[in-house]
C-alpha cells in the first residue's frame, strides 16, 4: 500500500473512532445479543415440543435461522466496533448470578482479537448448517430434536467463546457436550448410535475433570475465575499473572480437558464414531466447531501457556502423535465419513502443535479455515458418494485408483506392518481398553456384585439362610 | 370434596389471627399446624375407608394444603422474623415448634416431593391403604421438619420409618427388602434414642459436660449414618428402590430426615467453636467416600431401579458431606443440593415409575429402545438426569459449584471427591438414558400417552429446578442467612473465615 493511501485510510479510521463508554455500551448490548438470540430461539422452539404441540417444520427453521443470523450481525457489529479500537478488550459484566459471602458468582464475558471473530464464525456456520438441516432432515421424526439441540449447541458455543471466567466457559462447555452426545445418538433406534454417544460422553465426562480441576486450582490462586487476574493484555500477547507453579498445573488440567473434546490420542477413538449422526451435526461439530472446541480453550489461555514450557511441550507431542496417528489410520478407512473423521483429528492434532509451538495466530486461522473446508466435504460426501456411483455407472466400471504415494517408497515389509496398524487404528483402543477400561469396569462390576450379595443374604429370612447354607454345603461336597 | 379442603387454609388462617401470638408468629404457626395436620386427618380419613373409589383426590388436596401453608411459611420468613421462633417445652437445647430458615427453606420442597408423588404414582400402587401410608409419613416428616425437640425427633424417626416398612412388606416380592430395611432401620432408631436421651441427660455441650453425653452424641453419629444409607450401611438404598413401591422409596430417602436431625443436634452448640459438631466432621469424611462409591455403583448397575438408587445414595451422601462444611459456602451447597437433587431425582424416579408401570421392569444391559413408544417420558428422564448432576441452568449447578468451591477451600481431598462423584454421577444418568431409551423398539406397540396429572407434576418439578437454577439469588440468599444462624457468624461478610484462597489473592494479584 502506498504511504498516501495508509494516510488516507488512517484518517477514515480516526473519523469513524467511537467514545470509549459509547463502545463499551454498544458491546454489552451486543454481545448480550449473542446469548439472547440462540437461547430465546431455543425457549421458543423447546417449550412447545416440551408440551407435546411442536412447531411446524418452516417455523422451526425460521426462528433458528433468525437466531442464529441475529447472533451473526451482532458478531459483525462487534468486529467492525472492536477493529477501530485495535482489539483492545472489553470485560463485559452481565450480572451477579449469585453470591455467597466472598464468592461471587459474575456472569463476566470478554469481547477481544479472539473471541469476536470465532464467535462471527461459529454463529455463521450454525446459521449455514440450519439452512442445509431444514432440508436435509425434512419429515425425519426427530427434526425439532435436531433444532432443539442445534440452539443448546449454538448458545453453549456462544457462552464459552466469549467467557471471561473459566465458571462461566465451563457452562458452555457443558452445554457442548450434552448436545454433542445426544447428537451423536440422533438415531436412537440404531444400537451403535446409542453405545457411540454414550462413548462420547464418558470421553468427555473424564476430560471435564481437567476443567474442573482447572476451575478449582484458578479459584484457589485467584479468588475467583475471572480470566482478569489470570493474565491480561490483548490476544495473542497475554501477560500470565500468576506464579510459573500455578500457571503449569492449570495449563496441563486444560490440556487434559482439551484432548477429550479434540479427540486427541488417547482419547481420539469415539470421534470415527461420532459420525453415526445426522450429517449436519457432523459436520458442524466434529468437522468445524466442536472439535476445535478444546483447541480455542488454549488459545483463550494462551498467557498461561507461555509461562508453562511443561504444557507446551505436552501439547507438541500428543499433536504430533494425534497427527501421525490419525494421518495413518485415516488411510485405510473404507467409508468417506470415517476417512473425513480421521482427517478432522489430523489437522486437530496439528494445531495443537501449533499452539505449543506459540503460532497462535497461524493456529486460528487453521482453525477457522480447516473447520469451513472439512464441513463443507461432510455436507457433501453424501451427495458426492451419489455422484460416484453415477461416475461408476457411466464408465462401466471403478475408475481406477490413481496416484503416487510416499508410502510406496518403503520397504513392502514395513508397508504391510503400518497396514495392519492402520487396520487395527494404531492399537490404541485395544491398549485404552486391555488396561484401563476393562479392568476398572470389571473391578466396579465385582464390587456391586458383591453389594448384591450382601444385600440378598440381609434380605433372607433365618430359615432361607439355612437352606442357602445346605444348599452350598451341598454343592462342595458334589464338587 | 376439594373445595372443602381448599377452603380450609382460610378457615385456619382466620382463627389464626384470633390466637395471641403476633402477625407474623401466628402466621407461622397457623401454616405449621395446616402442614402438619391437614394430612394426618386426610390419612385417617382415607384409612377408615373416605373416597375408597379414588383415595388420590383428599390426598392431593391435602398436600396442595401442605404446599401452600409451608410457602406461606417461607414468604413469612423472609419477609418477616430476625430470630427463630421457638415455642413449647425446650428439652436438649430444642424447643417443641422450632421455624428458621432451614424449617423455612425445606418445607415447600418436601410438600413438592410428597404432592409430586400422590400425582404421579400409578392407580393400582393408590389404593386407601397405600394412601394413608403415604400420608401418615408426609403428616410426619412435616412434624419432623418443624421441630427441635430430641424426643420428638426420636417419635418422627420411628413414625416414618413405619409406613415405609409397612409398605414394603405389603408389596409383591418385597420381603427381602423390608428385611434389609429393618435390620437398619432397628439399631438406628435405637441408637438415636439411647444416643439423644444420653446427650440430654449429660449435654456435652455444657460446662463440665461428661463422657455420657459425648458417647450419646456419637451413638447419634452412628443413627445418621445408617438412617441417611453412608457407608458401610447404605445396603438399604438400593434394597430398598429395587423392592418397595418408588413411592415409598422416594418419600424414605428425598427429604432427608437424618441430614435434618443432624443439623438440628450438631449445630450451633457453644463447645464446638466453629459451630460443627466434631462427630459431623467424621460423618463427612465417610459421606465424600460414599459419594465417590454410590457414583460408581451407579455406573454399572444393571436395572433402572438399582440406578436410582445408587445415585439417591450418592447425592444424599453429598449432603451430609458439605453440612459438615465450616464454610457457610460449602453449608448453602449441601442446602441446594439437598433441594436440587431431592427434586431431580423424585422426577427421575417418577418417570421411571411412569415407564415400568406401562411398560414392565427396565434393565440396563442392553438398549431397550424405548424412546419410540414414549417420547415425552424421555424428554423428562433426560432433563431430570441432567438437573440431578450439574446442568447448567439448574440448581444443582449452582449447588455442585458452592459444594466443591467451598470444600476445596477446606479440602483438597473434598473437592476432588465431590468432582469424582459428579463425573461418576453423570455418566451412570447418561448410561442409564441411552440403555432405557436408545436401541431397536423390541415390541411395535402403541404410543405412551402421558397423563396431564403426571405431566403437571413433572413440568411443576422440572420448572422449579430450572427457575431456581436460573435465579438463585433469593434462594441463596436466604440459605446463607439460614446458614449463618447455624453457624453462629454474621450473616455479612460470611466467606471470610477460612476462605483464605479468596482474601489472599487479590492482594497477591495486586503485588504482581
Amino acid at each position: 500500500m502506498s504511504p498516501a493511501a495508509t494516510v488516507i485510510a488512517a484518517a477514515f479510521l480516526d473519523s469513524l473512532t467511537v467514545p470509549a463508554d459509547t463502545t463499551h455500551a454498544i458491546v454489552s448490548v451486543l454481545v448480550a445479543l449473542q446469548l439472547a438470540a440462540p437461547a430465546a430461539t431455543l425457549v421458543a422452539i423447546g417449550l412447545p415440543a416440551l408440551l407435546d404441540r411442536p412447531l411446524s417444520e418452516r417455523a422451526t427453521t425460521r426462528l433458528v435461522g433468525a437466531g442464529f443470523t441475529a447472533a451473526f450481525l451482532a458478531g459483525l457489529a462487534m468486529l467492525v466496533l472492536l477493529s477501530l479500537r485495535g482489539f483492545v478488550p472489553e470485560q463485559v459484566h452481565l450480572g451477579t448470578w449469585f453470591s455467597v459471602g466472598h464468592h461471587d458468582a459474575t456472569i463476566d464475558l470478554v469481547a477481544d482479537g479472539l473471541s469476536v471473530p470465532y464467535v462471527c464464525f461459529s454463529t455463521g456456520l450454525c446459521a449455514l448448517v440450519n439452512a442445509f438441516a431444514g432440508k436435509y432432515l425434512h419429515r425425519e421424526p426427530g427434526f425439532t430434536r435436531f433444532f432443539i439441540l442445534l440452539t443448546v449447541f449454538g448458545t453453549g458455543m456462544n457462552l464459552m467463546v466469549l467467557a471471561g471466567s473459566i465458571d462461566v466457559l465451563f457452562a458452555g462447555w457443558e452445554f457442548l457436550g450434552i448436545s454433542s452426545t445426544m447428537l451423536i445418538g440422533f438415531f436412537h433406534d440404531r444400537t451403535n448410535a446409542a453405545k457411540a454417544a454414550l462413548r462420547a460422553f464418558i470421553t468427555y465426562r473424564i476430560c471435564d475433570v481437567g476443567l474442573l480441576t482447572a476451575g478449582v486450582v484458578i479459584h484457589r490462586a485467584v479468588g475467583s475465575g475471572d480470566f482478569e487476574r489470570l493474565f491480561s493484555g490483548v490476544w495473542p500477547h497475554g501477560e500470565c499473572l500468576v506464579p510459573s507453579s500455578t500457571a503449569t498445573v492449570v495449563a496441563l488440567l486444560l490440556v487434559f480437558a482439551a484432548m477429550g473434546k479434540s479427540a486427541q490420542v488417547p482419547f481420539s477413538n469415539w470421534l470415527p464414531r461420532a459420525m453415526e449422526g445426522p450429517t449436519p451435526s457432523s459436520a458442524i461439530f466434529y468437522g468445524a466447531l466442536s472439535i476445535h472446541a478444546g483447541a480455542y480453550v488454549l488459545l483463550r489461555c494462551e498467557a498461561l501457556l507461555d509461562a508453562a514450557p511443561l504444557a507446551r511441550l505436552a501439547l507438541i507431542v500428543i499433536g504430533s502423535a494425534t497427527a501421525l496417528h490419525a494421518s495413518l489410520v485415516g488411510r485405510v478407512q473404507t467409508d468417506l465419513k470415517s476417512m473425513l473423521s480421521y482427517a478432522s483429528m489430523t489437522q486437530a492434532g496439528i494445531i495443537f502443535v501449533e499452539i505449543g509451538l506459540g503460532l497462535r495466530v497461524v493456529a486460528l486461522v487453521h482453525i477457522c479455515s480447516h473447520a469451513v473446508l472439512r464441513s463443507l466435504q461432510i455436507l457433501r460426501s453424501p451427495s458426492a458418494l451419489h455422484d460416484r456411483h453415477e461416475l461408476e455407472a457411466a464408465l462401466g466400471g471403478h475408475p481406477g485408483a490413481g496416484g503416487w504415494s510416499v508410502v510406496s517408497l518403503l520397504p513392502e515389509s514395513v508397508q504391510r506392518w503400518m497396514y495392519r496398524v492402520a487396520l487395527e487404528r494404531g492399537f490404541e483402543e485395544m491398549v485404552v481398553s486391555r488396561s484401563v477400561v476393562g479392568p476398572a469396569w470389571r473391578l466396579l462390576e465385582r464390587l456391586a456384585d458383591l453389594e448384591r450379595a450382601w444385600t440378598d443374604w440381609l434380605g433372607m429370612s433365618g430359615a432361607e439362610r439355612a437352606e442357602a447354607r445346605a444348599e452350598r454345603r451341598l454343592r462342595g461336597r458334589s464338587r | 370434596m376439594i373445595l372443602a379442603w381448599t377452603t380450609l387454609p382460610t378457615v385456619v388462617m382466620a382463627l389464626g389471627r384470633t390466637i395471641a401470638l403476633d402477625g407474623n408468629d401466628g402466621r407461622l404457626v397457623v401454616s405449621l399446624a395446616a402442614a402438619v395436620i391437614v394430612p394426618l386427618i386426610t390419612a385417617f380419613y382415607v384409612s377408615r375407608g373416605g373416597s375408597a373409589a379414588s383415595p388420590r383426590k383428599p390426598a392431593v388436596a391435602a398436600l396442595t394444603i401442605s404446599l401452600v401453608a409451608s410457602l406461606v411459611i417461607t414468604a413469612t420468613w423472609v419477609n418477616g422474623p430476625e430470630v427463630a421462633l421457638e415455642l413449647g417445652e425446650r428439652l436438649g437445647g430444642g424447643y417443641l415448634v422450632h421455624v428458621d430458615g432451614v424449617t423455612a427453606m425445606l418445607l415447600p420442597f418436601v410438600a413438592m416431593v410428597e404432592l409430586a408423588i400422590v400425582l404421579v404414582a400409578p392407580k393400582r400402587f393408590l389404593d386407601g391403604a397405600a394412601t394413608a401410608r403415604i400420608l401418615w409419613g408426609a403428616g410426619a416428616t412435616f412434624a419432623l421438619f418443624s421441630t427441635a425437640h430430641p424426643l420428638v425427633l426420636i417419635i418422627a424417626w420411628i413414625v416414618t420409618a413405619l409406613p415405609t416398612w409397612k409398605s414394603t412388606r405389603a408389596t409383591p416380592g418385597g420381603h427381602p427388602a423390608a428385611r434389609v430395611y429393618a435390620t437398619m432401620m432397628v439399631p438406628a432408631v435405637t441408637c438415636m434414642a439411647a444416643g439423644t436421651i444420653m446427650m440430654i441427660v449429660d449435654p456435652p455441650w455444657e460446662p463440665g459436660g461428661g463422657s455420657l453425653g459425648t458417647a450419646g452424641g456419637w451413638l447419634v453419629a452412628l443413627a445418621v449414618l445408617v438412617r441417611k444409607g453412608i457407608f458401610p450401611f447404605h445396603s438399604w438404598y438400593p434394597a430398598l428402590f429395587r423392592g418397595a413401591p418408588m413411592s415409598t422409596a422416594l418419600a424414605a430417602t428425598m427429604p432427608q430426615l437424618a441430614s435434618y436431625t443432624a443439623v438440628r443436634l450438631f449445630f450451633g452448640h457453644a463447645d464446638h467453636g466453629d459451630g460443627v459438631g466434631a462427630e459431623l466432621v467424621v460423618l463427612s469424611q465417610l459421606a465424600l467416600v460414599t459419594a465417590a462409591y454410590g457414583g460408581a455403583l451407579a455406573v454399572v448397575q444393571r436395572d433402572l431401579r438399582g440406578l436410582i438408587g445408587t445415585l439417591a445414595m450418592s447425592q444424599s451422601a453429598l449432603v451430609l458431606a458439605g453440612l459438615a462444611g465450616k464454610l457457610p459456602m460449602e453449608l448453602n451447597g449441601a442446602f441446594c443440593t439437598w433441594i436440587s437433587s431431592g427434586l431431580a431425582l423424585t422426577g427421575l424416579g417418577l418417570v421411571g415409575w411412569a415407564l415400568e408401570s406401562r411398560a414392565g421392569p427396565l434393565l440396563l444391559e442392553t438398549p431397550q429402545g424405548r424412546f419410540r413408544d414414549a417420547p415425552l417420558l424421555a424428554g423428562f428422564f433426560l432433563l431430570f438426569g441432567l438437573a440431578a448432576i450439574g446442568l447448567p441452568g439448574t440448581l444443582s449447578f449452582v449447588a455442585d459449584d458452592l459444594l466443591v468451591s467451598g470444600s476445596l477451600d477446606e479440602q483438597l481431598h473434598a473437592g476432588l471427591l465431590v468432582i469424582t462423584a459428579t463425573v461418576l454421577s453423570g455418566i451412570a444418568v447418561m448410561r442409564g438414558w441411552f440403555m432405557v431409551f436408545g436401541g431397536p423398539a423390541s415390541v411395535d406397540g402403541p404410543r405412551h400417552q402421558v397423563l396431564l396429572r403426571e405431566r403437571v407434576a413433572l413440568t411443576a418439578l422440572l420448572a422449579t429446578i430450572v427457575l431456581l437454577g436460573l435465579c438463585p439469588a433469593p434462594l441463596v440468599r436466604e440459605l446463607e442467612r439460614a446458614g449463618s444462624e447455624l453457624l453462629g457468624v454474621p450473616a455479612d461478610g460470611l466467606g471470610g473465615a477460612g476462605h483464605g484462597g479468596s482474601d489472599a489473592a487479590p492482594a497477591a494479584v495486586d503485588a504482581l
